[in-house]
């Protein structure tokens, strides 16, 4: 009786795991957008859809509405190109992006018929930088080079939308002028020029970096950092020029790192930052450099001019403080309320540096920790750098000027800053280095603080 | 009315003479003639004497120091038939005379045609007898429990029964129902039979909290599925059985207020609703419109303060049959008006934990302590309507509607110990939630039965059924502030400025419509000297759904910033302008329609292969057909998509009857679960802490389930129950970690483990004592999946990397210890009832993490409930419910001792911390509440 009824059992049993396996399997169709093969790049008409192949040195493009450099091809910009985009039109980069402008003959990457307007003070929403006109150039997780030289992108930080956005997995509202996503891949920037935006001008999700020499105006908007890079970033930033950013001008962060990829490490040196943090609050945010969350490397010979708040190591979530050193780096302020954010209270941890300048301890109490508030009075417009033209005190609030417009950042000879620099400081060199294929040149640390050296190296701008 | 009482009992009495040597005593039982079921509360009398009582629980009762006489026993109660002819004699004072009375239902005789035997179908005699005689293995909450049970909706009423847990929400209110560990998408939610579509924007599983438990003639959870059910449970089936027409004039009316005893700590902040447009910008003016601050009005986002908030319900049931019994009409109403809240206390997890002092060390953003304050007015209609045309044929027509308003606001006060913090600082991050949440369902069942012959059966149902969910314009915002103190830990000085101020809004619906149709035909011919049933039936359903999301975000906007006053003053734009267009905000995967075609047909046959076993086989096949169009451009991935499959279910249950009380039984049976129609769209909505992605290649799960379960019935309505399961699943759901985008916001994504295991016992016991009754069911539960995890560590020479690791662990919702242990006391004399209801739910996992040992477990949650009735008056009752007597908080926790977590603080200790074994991530603080008010009965 018992074994019959175990018998009927397993019968049941077995055939309800094994029977019509195959019709139980889920069938589905899914609809999958196949990318139509890149056309060649040509100036006869407005570009739109997937293209490949060389802009030819001299010629005017433009943009009709958002390309595709799908996986596999190769846009190549000769030098003296310039790229008009219409209709807010972007260019999403699934294989290689290589702009290569001179210095005698730069590209442009831009909106037809809009001004700039270096205006101090002048409203955000009233400024054409902080529109967002077009949407820039948006890498995907299979990027494997985007490389820029000697180019002019200006007015980018347009919304992706619902078709860039999803084809780069990015929301719709999402507006970084520069987007690259892949831990393999190859961000190259160099001796180039940005101009406003609305959100971070460039973030890095992941990837091997140098950005070298370029010079960044008007860019964030109501908030972000300007060169952010993500979980799985690793590189070098040096002797680039910011003036007017909403919160960090370079700003590191291991978070969200991809399985596989390497540990944030990126070395800083010889950036320079004027006026920047326009939309922080101190205690909330840095306005200069910033290591956060597992982010490793080492940051020296920087400069920082009116900046709302100053260098910043992160505590929470904590930065690779073993890993992580720094020094020689310069600041200045017009004012007391900045002098007391020199070094910066809320979640930091940032130490003071012998070599930092001026001396931290020639005005923090002997006994000081970090976060603690102290009297900034004795620093207050002390060691003037001395830039060539750029009148300090400002006469106006330091985050007015948001753009270098007729001024020269230079060093006068009698710069408190030359000299100071540490140029023992190695650059983490992880992309190829060649003329087309990867990096022009990687600039070793300067003797000058700051990101113009009186030796003509440094950035070129 | 008055009572009706005939004559004509059909009588059975034995005398037993006891040669015990004390007092002469008369006891007895008295129980149903048909059933057996013990008829509590029948009053029973010595004909001219004093001697009266009431009927115990147990069908007992007993008369004391009967001096020696002929006696004749007078038994009354409501539809059955008078008795006053019972002859008992007491010889002398040393004699116990014990009678067995058993009473005729007047239904039997008063139905015209016997459909169902009408004896009080909410009693809970009468569930016990289902579960006895039912085919498969079930649990069942009668009405009359339901009634004195502390719970109001159905969803607390659920964790009752044996093998149940409930998810809770914020207030502490169960909404969802775990059976036998396996989480909510495993079960599904059936009204009289039929299945019914959830308001829910994502899932298929029905939240049982809309359901007032005042509606139910009964609630079945039926744990083995046989062939005439949708094989779509794996756990198993919840089925709300509602009030049917009644066989004489019937009326019932409650009434009662409440309050929850939190808002006499603090008041209840509620919002205006009133000016909330059901429309986005979008919706109203186009999605090509650029939508600026000017089109949100802020009324949503004031917030006014009430104290003492009462709480109340209402309902009433009436019912009668007419024209000479054969039409039968029931209407009832329900309207219950609520306000819950909870104080929370949250660390916010950031997305990615640290590697510092350990691998996977949490770490926290903030510290928050949020103020929870919800208004939910639910109201519920049903009605049926049956008419009898002959002994043959029967038709029914069954409405349910159910609407509910949720507003709740949602305010943070202080992160009065952020972690942003420094000796001299505290950054805090004070925001507001003002939420409006609709849901409506309705149901149209219209149902024959007809008898063609003797053999021959036939019953069909006609179903139009409809879920909605609306959230118009979910308002948020937030402001960051930096609190300064000086060295000795006192304020100096609150700098708000607009830094950070973030104002969200959205708006999302969705809607379920479902139209179906059932058959099955019912043979009984004798074959090989028994009666053998075979049934053969099918249904098709097809179900058309529609969802809208669509998600603003605004920034404040100054060139330099502003102190915070109000959100009033704020400046607030898009940034960029574009990002205020429907282009941007609407045009996304998470709106869409799909619809699923599902057919399925069953062959079974029942019959007593012995005179002690019998055996209920079969097959059902279920094809299922889905498809979803998005809005999205052609670009798009995924932008639609068509799934099909086919599902062979095979089941077989033995029931062996050990004895006429005792049963074994044994059952297999193969049962799918299909994802939710949210899951399989490629959608993309920001959650709380990650952002949940949808998968197009999301595959149904498929389980097998055995059963093996002994049930003994003991003194008519006591019981034991002992069973054990095990199930083995494929392609069990599970969510798992992506990061295809941004770093920031590491997606999850629901996605198919390889397989799953499930197994473990259960007991149940009910004994009454007299007046007092103990019930008590216990649940033990093992599951295992295994799935990949990161880990996030420091490797010598390498760095800090990110690497995939595989966790086994329980299915998510699952505890492995639950039960439930109940006491109650009835006296039909004075018509009292009370009952002290404890429930206790073991540790489970809250939330799956996508890194290794971070998963967020739920500490074990005991609740004490306590509700009592009293008659005052014929007719009138009084009663109560109390719940959470205890003051129980509801907890989440990690597994990661806060010391770990504190060593990456230089002095800084997590707040909110009471052990040094585990992390405290949540705390709800709930508090008592009660509620009390009157019932009349006629």
């Amino acid at each position: 009786m018992k074994s019959r009824l175990i018998i009927l059992l397993l019968i049941a049993a077995s055939y309800g795991m094994s029977g019509c396996k195959k019709l139980s399997d889920d069938s589905s169709n899914i609809y999958k957008y196949v990318l139509p093969p890149g056309a060649t790049v040509s100036d006869a008409a407005p570009l739109c859809g997937s293209i490949k192949g060389v802009m030819l040195t001299g010629k005017t493009y433009t943009l009709g509405c958002d390309v595709y450099i799908n996986k596999g091809d190769t846009l190549i910009i000769q030098p003296g190109v310039t790229v008009n985009s219409t209709n807010g039109a972007g260019i999403i980069v699934r294989g290689s992006f290589i702009s290569l402008g001179t210095q005698s003959q730069p590209n442009y990457l831009t909106v037809q018929g809009v001004s700039k307007n270096t205006t101090p003070g002048i409203p955000l929403a009233k400024d054409s930088a902080h529109i967002g006109l077009w949407k820039g150039i948006i890498g995907d997780t299979s990027c494997t080079n985007m490389i820029i030289k000697w180019t002019h992108i200006d007015f980018a930080g347009a919304a992706y939308g619902n078709v860039a956005g999803p084809a780069v997995e990015q929301k719709a509202s999402t507006s970084f002028c520069i987007l690259f996503q892949n831990p393999n891949g190859n961000f190259i920037l160099e001796d180039s020029w940005l101009w406003g935006g609305t959100d971070d001008c460039i973030r890095v999700s992941s990837g091997k970096i140098h950005v070298f020499r370029n010079t960044f105006e008007k860019c964030g908007g109501t908030g972000g950092d300007i060169v952010n890079v993500k979980g799985g970033t690793v590189g070098t930033m040096a002797y680039n020029f910011f003036i007017g950013t909403a919160y960090n001008g370079q700003k590191a962060s291991n978070k969200g790192q991809p399985t596989g990829a390497m540990q944030t490490n990126i070395v800083m040196y010889n950036s320079t930052f004027v006026n920047g943090g326009l939309q922080v609050i101190p205690g909330q945010r840095g306005s200069t450099i910033n290591y956060e969350e597992g982010a490793a490397g080492s940051f020296y010979n920087n400069v920082a001019v009116n900046c709302r708040v100053g260098y910043r190591v992160v505590i929470n979530p904590v930065a690779d403080t073993l890993h992580l050193t720094y020094g020689n780096n310069y600041q200045y302020a017009d004012s007391l309320s900045i002098a007391n954010q020199f070094f910066t209270f809320g979640p930091v941890c940032t130490r003071p540096q012998t070599t930092d300048i001026p001396a931290p301890y020639s005005y923090l109490p002997a006994n000081y920790t970090y976060g603690a508030s102290y009297d900034g009075t004795p620093v207050v417009q002390a060691l003037n750098p001395q830039f060539v033209n750029y009148p300090l005190p400002s006469p106006y609030s330091p985050w007015s000027v948001s753009a270098i417009g007729s001024y020269n950042f230079r060093l006068k000879p009698n710069s408190p800053l030359i000299g100071k620099g540490n140029t023992s400081v190695t650059p983490l060199v992880v992309v190829p280095v060649d003329m087309v294929y990867g990096a022009s040149e990687v600039t070793p640390p300067g003797a000058d603080l700051g990101c113009y050296q009186t030796n003509g190296r440094g950035n070129q701008h | 009315m008055q009572l009706h009482l005939q004559k004509g009992a059909f009588l059975l009495l034995f005398l037993l003479v006891c040669k015990c040597s004390w007092a002469g005593i008369i006891r007895g039982k008295v129980s149903d003639a048909k059933t057996g079921e013990p008829l509590a509360g029948a009053f029973i009398h010595l004909q001219s004497t004093q001697y009266s009582t009431t009927v115990n629980l147990d069908g007992s009762f007993i008369f004391k120091n009967v001096p020696p006489g002929k006696y004749q026993l007078e038994v009354k109660l409501l539809g059955y038939t008078y008795q006053n002819n019972i002859a008992v004699s007491v010889n002398d004072t040393q004699q116990t005379i014990v009678a067995e009375i058993t009473m005729e239902s007047q239904a039997d005789i008063l139905e015209v045609v016997t459909i169902n035997t009408l004896h009080d179908k909410n009693a809970d005699r009468t569930v016990r007898n289902i579960e006895k005689n039912s085919d498969m293995v079930q649990n069942i909450l009668s009405a009359k429990t339901i009634q004195l049970l502390p719970d109001v909706t159905v969803a607390n009423a659920l964790q009752r029964v044996s093998g149940v847990t409930i998810q809770r929400d914020n207030n502490g209110e169960g909404r969802y129902a775990i059976i036998r560990g396996m989480s909510p998408r495993y079960n599904n939610t059936l009204v009289n039979g039929i299945k019914i579509p959830s308001p829910d924007d994502k899932y298929r599983f029905v939240p049982m909290d809309v359901f007032p438990s005042d509606m139910l003639e009964r609630l079945e959870v039926i744990k083995a599925l046989t062939p005439n059910m949708e094989g779509d449970a794996i756990g198993g089936t919840m089925n709300l059985v509602m009030k049917s027409s009644p066989d004489h004039f019937l009326f019932t009316a409650n009434v009662a207020g409440g309050y929850s005893t939190l808002f006499a700590q603090r008041p209840f902040t509620a919002f205006s609703h009133s000016s909330i447009n059901k429309q986005s910008p979008a919706e109203a003016h186009g999605n090509t419109y650029a939508a600026t601050s000017a089109d949100f009005p802020l009324d949503n986002l004031h917030y006014n303060n009430k104290s003492n908030p009462i709480n109340s319900t209402l309902g009433f049931t009436i019912g009668d049959r007419f024209l000479n019994k054969k039409l039968g009409i029931i209407f009832s109403a329900t309207y219950q008006n609520f306000y819950r809240g909870s104080n929370s206390q949250n660390l916010i997890q950031s997305a990615q934990p640290g590697y510092n002092p350990t691998a996977n060390t949490p770490v926290f953003t903030d510290a928050y302590e949020r103020q929870y304050s919800t208004q939910t007015n639910r109201l519920g209609l049903q009605n049926k309507i049956d008419y009898v045309f002959n002994n043959r044929n029967k038709i029914s027509l069954f409405n349910l509607y159910i609407h509910q308003n949720d507003l709740q606001a949602r305010f943070t006060p202080d992160t009065t110990v952020g972690t942003n913090s420094s000796a001299v600082s505290r950054s805090v991050d004070v925001s507001y939630r003002s939420r409006w949440q609709i849901q409506d369902i309705y149901n149209a069942t219209l149902q024959g039965d007809h008898q063609l012959s003797n053999q021959w059966k036939l019953n069909w149902s006609a179903v139009y059924s409809i879920a909605k969910n609306q959230v118009p314009d979910m308002a948020s915002y937030d402001f960051n502030a930096n609190v300064l103190l000086d060295g000795s830990g006192k304020v100096t000085r609150v700098d708000s400025t607009t830094y950070g101020t973030n104002m969200g809004r959205i708006w999302q619906r969705n809607k379920d419509q479902d139209v179906a149709g059932y058959l099955n035909l019912t043979y009984t011919p004798r074959l090989f000297n028994r009666y053998v049933e075979f049934m053969a039936g099918g249904m098709y359903r097809a179900k058309t759904r529609d969802n809208y999301y669509n998600d603003y975000n605004l920034k404040a906007i100054y060139t330099t910033p502003q102190p915070f006053h109000t959100i009033d003053q704020v400046s607030l734009a898009f940034s960029p302008a574009a990002n205020g267009t429907g282009t941007i905000t609407a045009l996304n995967a998470n709106s869409y329609s799909s619809h699923e075609y599902i057919g399925a047909a069953f062959i079974q046959a029942k019959f007593m292969l012995t005179t002690k076993l019998q055996v209920l086989g079969g097959v059902r096949a279920e094809n299922t057909k889905q498809d979803y169009y998005t809005v999205m451009p052609a670009t798009f991935d995924g932008k639609d998509g068509t799934i099909t499959y086919v599902d062979l279910l095979p089941s077989i249950h033995f029931k062996y009857l050990v004895q006429d009380n005792q049963n074994i039984r044994l059952s297999y049976f193969k049962s799918v679960s299909r994802p939710g129609f949210g899951e399989v769209v490629p959608y993309t909505i920001p959650g709380e802490q990650f952002t949940e992605i949808g998968n197009p290649y999301l595959k149904h799960v498929q389980a097998d389930n055995i059963d093996l379960r002994y049930e003994l019935f003991l003194g008519h309505a006591d019981q034991l129950l002992l069973g054990s399961f095990y199930k083995r699943l494929q392609n069990p759901i599970e969510y798992f970690v992506t990061r295809n985008g941004g770093p920031s916001a590491l997606f999850i994504q629901p996605g198919n483990a390889d397989q799953a295991t499930n197994y473990g016992f259960e007991a149940v016991f009910t004994k009454y004592f007299g007046n007092i009754g103990v019930s008590a069911n216990y649940t033990y539960t093992h599951s295992e999946v295994t799935t990949n995890k990161l880990l996030y560590h420091y490797v010598n020479g390498t760095g800090v990397i990110t690497e995939n690791v595989s966790q086994t662990r329980p299915l998510q919702g699952q505890a492995n210890h639950i039960g439930n242990l109940s006491l109650l006391y009835k006296s039909s004399k004075m018509g009292l009832d009370i009952q002290l209801a404890f429930s206790y739910t073991g540790e489970r996992i809250a939330q799956v993490s996508q890194y290794y040992n971070l998963d967020t477990w739920q500490k074990p949650f005991s609740q004490l409930d306590l509700s009592f009735e009293k008659r005052i008056v014929k007719h009138f009752t009084f009663y109560a419910k109390l719940n959470n007597l205890t003051n129980q908080p509801n907890q989440l926790f990690l597994k990661t001792p806060p010391s770990v977590i504190n060593q990456q603080f230089s002095g800084y200790k997590i707040p909110f911390q009471t052990s040094n074994d585990f992390t405290i991530v949540q705390k709800d603080m709930l508090k008592l509440s009660f509620l009390g008010g009157f019932r009349y009965k006629f």
